[in-house]
């Protein structure tokens, strides 16, 4: 028999697969954290708006947390994996002020989230987490972790869901990326140099307006951690709300 | 972007196919008379559309006798991207200009089945949108002069391209006054 | 222009198969309500559009002008409901025209929901048609697919249920007309407030039987942006430029010149 030719080929577009059902463990809570580290100081900041889907869950829930030591710690993505990944983090650094009877150095607090993120390698936690504190030498630092445990260290970084409106401009006002120095006529880079706790703070205070602006999942009230060898102290700021 | 009594709009140059720089010299921003038009999203749309408006607008002239306006061509745009409702062409139009009569700066953005976005301030599009948001709602501020207005619209583009893996590879920037227009390749990454 | 194209439907078909990124299109994630009231009717939207959880507009106009007195809301695909809106505009003053006589609410509800059934879902777009006419005020609601609604009080959208919340608890039948410009702006701003893909400032549009319709752009803003903490702008010279081109838009004044007729074919 003759082959019909069909008029169009939409007659093609049946989907013949069949419908499963399966069940999602992880779910996205929205909300934003941003760390930076200065010459003798570092900040991890967080708003703390709490999302799922087009709904609130929780216009005030911190997500940046003392965890003891002079560490920051902030686990942004799934919200119920980052509460875990700081109980286990906090129980651990008891077990090691136990075993050890000191205190647990930045970097090693480092390589302690990696060991706990890489331990679920094939159930990750669902997290960009950011580690915050001053060093040995009394500079500064930040660590920012993939889910699975890759990290680095770095001057400053954003995690979660406004990072990639929040890290261009951090690029841009931390590390002076694309600035000259106006004098040269284009052939210097502006020289680099630390900026001091008030200046950190307001680019903080406006990388969060700006992402509270332009995206639904940031708002509500921003929460800034500053963290010096002397201790950690708390700052909060309103941000919009709708 | 629109300043005091000026506008300016920016592209980077790369054209590539995924993850592969193929161009560093493809130009994103045309112009019909004083309006110009950004165009993002698939090559093959941004060269077929840029056609269709030449062709769109030159017919307006010869009926017209006159050039036109960026919000005339704003509509233009509108429905011709309409027009694809069940098939659209992947692109995201940006349209900016002075308007020759009032003298009144204008900009305005699309989604790619013609939705107008009308902005008082800045409108982005393309793969780095997102960057782009964050940059221009942090770094802008109303009424810059032309000049100032060209350091921030070339920061914003800047930075947020090298955040963003397919964008890059050269920008040029055209700031617009009543009487003048300035071009201006910059000097960036190309990696 | 005959009818919408559908050109590049298996193009982009299979550039999406292949794993291409398609462009997102703007939707008014929105909340939208209208409410009658004793002589006319209210109806109002909030005013943020988004491309996913990125906000594309943070002032757009979602009440739309069918004709002088009938006006609608619309929610959903941004693009749709503002050309749906645009076309059965035209096709109601066209039908005005023709017939000498103002254009009743029915009929722009009957154009839109035989228009967007005839399209089986696939133009998204919700909308509120509220107006007067010589039969009275008149309050409905439209779905993508064409089913309709009538109702004293209507919301759609993302934030539909936070307004809905409202209008159940404080709707009364004995409403005035600021009790129902209050009712509406209320139920806006708990979609605002409580629902993510709702934001901004409040638009209102009020029509009265008798008088002409009245639109309150913006009618409220409580979420203007606060000062910065410090200022972002450049020093000139910050950024490095390759290359330089000047252009200067001239004025060409051209004249014909009458002269004696030139000999073709001496």
């Amino acid at each position: 028999m003759a082959q019909t030719t069909v008029a169009s080929e939409y007659s093609s577009e049946v989907h013949a697969e069949p419908i499963e059902h399966r069940f999602n463990p992880y779910s996205d809570n929205g909300g934003t954290i941003l760390g930076i580290a200065g010459e003798d100081f570092a900040v991890l900041a967080g708003d703390t708006r709490q999302s799922e889907g087009y709904s609130i869950q929780s216009r005030s829930m911190s997500k940046v947390f003392d965890v003891g030591d002079n560490i920051l710690m902030s686990a942004n993505g799934f919200a119920a994996d980052g509460d875990a990944l700081v109980k286990a983090f906090q129980n651990q650094l008891k077990w090691y002020h136990f075993n050890h009877n000191k205190e647990l150095s930045i970097h090693s607090a480092a390589r302690l989230t990696q060991q706990l993120l890489y331990g679920k390698r094939f159930f990750p936690y669902y997290v960009h987490t950011i580690l915050a504190g001053v060093d040995e030498e009394g500079k500064g630092a930040v660590y920012s972790f993939d889910p699975v445990g890759s990290y680095e260290r770095e001057q400053c970084r954003a995690g979660g869901a406004a990072a990639s409106l929040i890290m261009p401009f951090l690029d841009n006002q931390v590390n002076f990326k694309n600035q000259m120095d106006p004098s040269s006529n284009g052939t210097k880079k502006k020289e680099l140099r630390y900026l001091s706790l008030q200046e950190v703070v307001n680019l903080v205070k406006d990388a969060f307006s700006s992402a509270t602006e332009r995206h639904i999942n940031v708002g509500d009230a921003l929460q800034i951690v500053i963290v010096t060898k002397d201790g950690a102290r708390t700052e909060y700021h309103s941000l919009k709300k709708d | 972007m629109v300043g005091k009594d000026c506008v300016a709009i920016a592209s980077d140059l790369r054209l590539g196919s995924q993850s592969l720089g193929v161009s560093n010299n493809f130009e994103k921003v045309f112009n019909f008379g004083h309006v110009f038009l950004g165009l993002t999203g698939l090559a093959s749309d941004v060269t077929t559309l840029s056609e269709t408006f030449r062709f769109k607008t030159n017919m307006y002239k010869m009926r017209e006798d006159r050039l036109i306006e960026p919000e005339t061509f704003a509509n233009l745009v509108s429905s011709t991207l309409y027009e694809k409702r069940f098939g659209p062409y992947f692109v995201g139009p940006i349209v900016a200009g002075i308007n020759s009569k009032t003298e009144k700066p204008f900009i305005c953005g699309f989604d790619l089945i013609g939705c107008i976005d009308f902005a008082k301030d800045f409108i982005v599009a393309g793969t780095a949108s997102d960057q782009l948001y964050g940059m221009c709602e942090s770094v802008y501020e109303p009424n810059l002069e032309p000049e100032d207005l060209f350091e921030t619209i070339s920061q914003a583009l800047l930075n947020a391209a090298d955040r963003d893996a397919l964008s890059g590879w050269g920008a040029v920037v055209y700031v617009i006054t009543k009487d003048k227009i300035v071009k201006r390749y910059l000097k960036s990454r190309q990696d | 222009m005959a009818g919408l194209s559908f050109e590049n439907y298996q193009r982009n078909q299979f550039l999406a198969a292949k794993g291409h990124g398609v462009p997102k299109a703007t939707s008014t994630g929105t909340t939208i309500v209208g409410c009658k009231f004793k002589g006319g009717v209210v109806i109002a939207a909030d005013t943020r559009a988004t491309s996913g959880p990125i906000v594309a507009d943070k002032n757009c106009e979602k009440l739309h002008r069918l004709s002088p007195k009938i006006w609608c809301a619309g929610a959903g695909t941004a693009a749709d409901t503002e050309m749906v809106t645009a076309l059965i505009s035209s096709n109601l003053e066209l039908h005005s025209m023709s017939t000498s006589r103002a254009p009743r609410v029915v009929t722009a509800l009957t154009m839109l929901k035989q228009h967007l059934f005839k399209y089986q879902g696939h133009i998204g777009a919700y909308l509120i048609v509220a107006g007067v006419d010589p039969t009275g005020s008149h309050l409905f609601s439209v779905q993508a697919h064409g089913s309709t609604d009538i109702g004293f009080y209507q919301s759609l959208g993302s934030g539909s249920l936070a307004a809905m919340a409202v209008l159940e608890s404080n709707w009364h039948e004995d409403l005035d007309k600021e009790g129902a410009m209050k009712l509406c702006s209320d139920a806006i701003q708990a979609g605002i407030w409580n629902d993510l893909g709702s934001g901004s400032n409040v638009d209102l549009c009020v029509m009265e039987v008798g008088k002409d319709a009245v639109l309150y752009r913006n009618h409220l803003t409580p979420n203007v942006r606060e000062q910065k903490a410090s200022s972002y702008k450049f020093a000139r010279g910050t950024t490095a430029i390759l290359k330089e081109d000047i252009f200067k838009l001239i004025d060409v004044e051209e004249e014909t010149i009458h002269s004696e007729a030139m000999e073709v074919d001496a």
